[in-house]
């Protein structure tokens, strides 16, 4: 039964501080070891989430979002009014999903100051750096000074809209599509998207269409 | 609780590392303590937001510098304990001393595939209705809160709009103390310059999901 007693938690983890083996390695270790002998936790099982992780939930799942709403306008209507429904045409499930959209006048970007919200089933394992504590402290109060550690100059009269996933709901960015992509089929389309556009810390996708082309 | 996790608006911190390498995982052992979190069995009492305040009760000094899935193996061995399935004793040495009672067998791998689909949906049916409409002018509460609570201190006594409402979701304030309870959420926009004095001027907005108790008729 679980106590929910904050003290006693408190308690513990100073507990383990002093007594868990030193290193991260050996402490996931040792943890696997002893999950394994009370019958917790089949390796197999650790084995193919890992794999899912690697392999197949990534940022090229956004990116075809992204894509299909570029090039198919009843689909991005569809997206930005209710995310959750519009993402199930890919096979994806993500409730409480908000997709919020750049304009030549908008640019947005997410973060979780709390913790590490992210959107998972669109974008992967978030990077790590968008789980410690530089990205998280100040996102919120100087975004144009983030984006520009990025390699992003943002014009003074954009507006910065910054989301702080304090809830359940999740936030991917549509980034805007860059000119010169107008005969691009929506899987060559996929290709320009980075996860940094749908996390909203990188903007213009321009450059990369020579690269894509 | 006002500790270290809160990070909105602290400075200090220096550069981001922008130059990350793009990969799930950076080392084996992250990839293996986020499978072992994945595909254990555990207390049916286990929350996200019981787990969120574990994480949070972490020594401010190890919560700053230990790697962030370090971070997850610290909040689930806490849990563990406080949880009696499993000692700091065995934690330390990674043999069992005794067994753990009650818990469903744990998912194999043909489970993963089902497993790993959805997040949950979080929306709750009440009784009462929303207090605010989209367009309000709401303060936040000035207040800090002991417990766990997803109101960050930044946003403490500023005012902001009603941007939109989600219906009544799970309240983590509650959740994460083992109590049942839904309020209703809202998205509430600040302009930057109402939340940091220097912001004076910056085209800039943020967007914080906020639960009905954290507001107030401004």
């Amino acid at each position: 039964m679980t106590k929910h007693d904050s003290k006693d938690v408190a308690d513990i983890h100073t507990a383990l501080h002093s007594h868990l083996p030193s290193e991260p390695a050996l402490r996931v270790k040792a943890l696997e070891s002893l999950l394994v002998e009370k019958g917790m936790v089949d390796p197999e099982a650790i084995d193919a989430w890992i794999e899912v992780y690697t392999d197949d939930i990534g940022p090229k799942r956004g990116a075809k979002i992204v894509a299909r709403a570029w090039v198919d306008a009843s689909f991005k209507a569809r997206l930005r009014e209710n995310g959750t429904e519009a993402v199930k045409d890919f096979g994806i499930e993500q409730e409480h999903l908000q997709v919020v959209e750049n304009t030549a006048d908008i640019h947005n970007m997410v973060v979780c100051t709390l913790c590490s919200c992210y959107p998972t089933p669109m974008l992967g394992i978030p990077p790590t750096w968008y789980k410690m504590a530089a990205y998280r402290s100040r996102a919120v109060r100087d975004p144009r000074g983030v984006l520009d550690e990025f390699g992003v100059q943002l014009a003074d009269d954009v507006e910065v809209r910054v989301w702080d996933s304090t809830a359940e709901l999740r936030y991917l960015v549509l980034p805007q599509r860059p000119a010169g992509t107008e005969e691009w089929d929506e899987q060559k389309l996929a290709r320009l998207v980075t996860r940094n556009s749908m996390i909203g810390t990188e903007r213009d996708l321009a450059g990369r269409v020579g690269e894509v082309a | 609780m006002d500790s270290i996790h809160d990070l909105g608006g602290r400075q200090g911190f220096g550069a981001i590392d922008v130059h990350e390498a793009e990969e799930a995982f950076h080392e084996p052992w992250e990839g293996r303590l986020f499978g072992l979190v994945r595909a254990m069995s555990r207390p049916a009492d286990w929350s996200l937001d019981w787990f969120r305040h574990c994480r949070e009760l972490i020594e401010p000094a190890d919560y700053l510098t230990r790697p962030y899935y370090d971070q997850w193996l610290q909040a689930y061995a806490a849990m563990m304990v406080n949880s009696g399935i499993a000692t700091v004793e065995e934690l330390a040495s990674g043999k069992a001393k005794m067994p753990a009672s009650g818990l469903a067998p744990p998912m194999t791998a043909s489970d993963v595939d089902e497993a790993r689909k959805g997040n949950g949906n979080f929306e709750r049916e009440i009784n009462e209705p929303p207090l605010f409409a989209v367009g309000d002018i709401i303060k936040v509460k000035s207040d800090g809160i002991p417990g766990h609570t997803r109101l960050p201190a930044y946003a403490r006594g500023r005012r902001g709009i009603v941007e939109a409402r989600h219906g009544a979701h799970v309240f983590p304030d509650a959740n994460a103390h083992g109590e049942k309870q839904a309020a209703q959420l809202y998205t509430v926009g600040f302009d930057m310059a109402e939340l940091w004095p220097e912001a004076k001027g910056r085209r800039e907005r943020v967007f914080l999901n906020m639960w009905e108790g954290y507001l107030e008729r401004d």
